[in-house]
């Protein structure tokens, strides 16, 4: 059960490149898992959808993209900066 | 509204291994080995330790940091046999210890103390393989009260290890364990594998475990020093 960890992290980092302003939503979180990386993809996308319902995800999807090797990175993000005009 | 794309490509275990390099380049700094144990649980992790610190305490310094689920019984039990080197970690019902809790554990042991340094990871064979601690090496044990294809059935976990310990030897009589079996499935997920037999309970083959233990203690000793610290080295930006 180390997935939620990683969905854990996956948050943390993606919550750093939103930075803190309120108004912004991450829509989409693009991912990279290793088949041999030690996470079981269906486990990790299900950990992600719960903790992707809340700000400042608000539903965001993960897209997962299975790779070889064993890296796991999160790839990009789509950010609607909605009411933010900087 | 405006939706855009931010190109990120960051590692999910960055931050844990950006501290596991810190710790590891610690320990190297203070000439100390650390040897992260990890197994299912009731392999006899807590046991051996005990064992070794019982047996070894008077020749090599040396200190635990022992990962509980839910308790504080295996660092209570280490603790008998060593006087404060022993450093807990309730995990909160984690499966695994990570470099934070490591890290954190060295901030209150004095590394000038020590010569070996034992993480007793959180019992599980599966998610300790996925977090670098900053050990010198991974010690995986396997009972032979388990299945002999343990090795087969979780290969990550022994392919990462460098060494295996096989424990509760003294039970061979009355469990259908085929000891060559169960090596050469470990061999054959990790060939490089360096196996030790023993009986905690017995003391069989411990001799050559301590034999192993006190080289490594001595070789990381040897070396400190010798490594020379990037010192003058300006590093520019974040």
């Amino acid at each position: 059960m180390h997935e939620m960890s990683v969905a854990l992290e996956i948050c943390r980092i993606a919550e750093d490149q939103v930075g803190l302003d309120t108004l912004r939503r991450v829509r989409e979180v693009g991912l990279e898992v290793g088949r041999h990386s030690g996470v079981e993809p269906d486990n990790l996308l299900f950990c992600l959808e719960v903790l992707l319902e809340r700000p400042p995800f608000a539903g965001a999807r993960a897209e997962l993209e299975l790779t070889p090797g064993d890296e796991l990175r999160v790839t990009y993000l789509e950010v609607d900066d909605g009411g933010a005009t900087h | 509204m405006a939706v855009r794309r931010i190109e990120v490509r960051e590692r999910v275990m960055e931050r844990n291994d950006a501290l596991a390099r810190d710790v590891r380049s610690s320990l190297r700094r203070h000439g100390v080995t650390a040897l992260n144990l990890v197994s299912s649980p009731g392999s006899g992790k807590t046991l051996l330790l005990e064992r070794t610190l019982r047996d070894l305490g008077d020749e090599v310094r040396m200190a635990v940091v022992t990962g509980d689920v839910q308790t504080q019984n295996d660092a209570d039990r280490i603790a008998r046999w060593t006087d404060d080197l022993v450093q807990a970690v309730v995990t909160g019902g984690a499966c695994h210890l990570d470099a934070r809790q490591v890290s954190n554990a060295l901030e209150v042991l004095d590394l000038d103390r020590i010569e070996l340094l034992f993480i007793e990871n959180v019992g599980n064979l599966v998610c300790p393989a996925g977090w670098d601690l900053g050990e010198e090496a991974k010690v995986v044990l396997f009972s032979v009260t388990e299945g002999e294809d343990k090795p087969l059935k979780y290969p990550k976990m022994f392919q990462q290890a460098r060494y295996g310990v096989l424990t509760k030897t003294d039970l061979l009589p009355h469990v259908p364990f085929d000891v060559e079996r169960a090596v050469a499935f470990a061999r054959e997920v990790n060939p490089d594998l360096e196996f030790f037999r023993t009986s905690s309970t017995t003391g069989d083959g411990l001799a050559g475990w301590y034999d192993f233990l006190r080289t490594v203690a001595g070789r990381a000793r040897a070396t400190t020093g010798a490594e020379s610290e990037p010192s003058g080295r300006v590093t520019a930006g974040t």
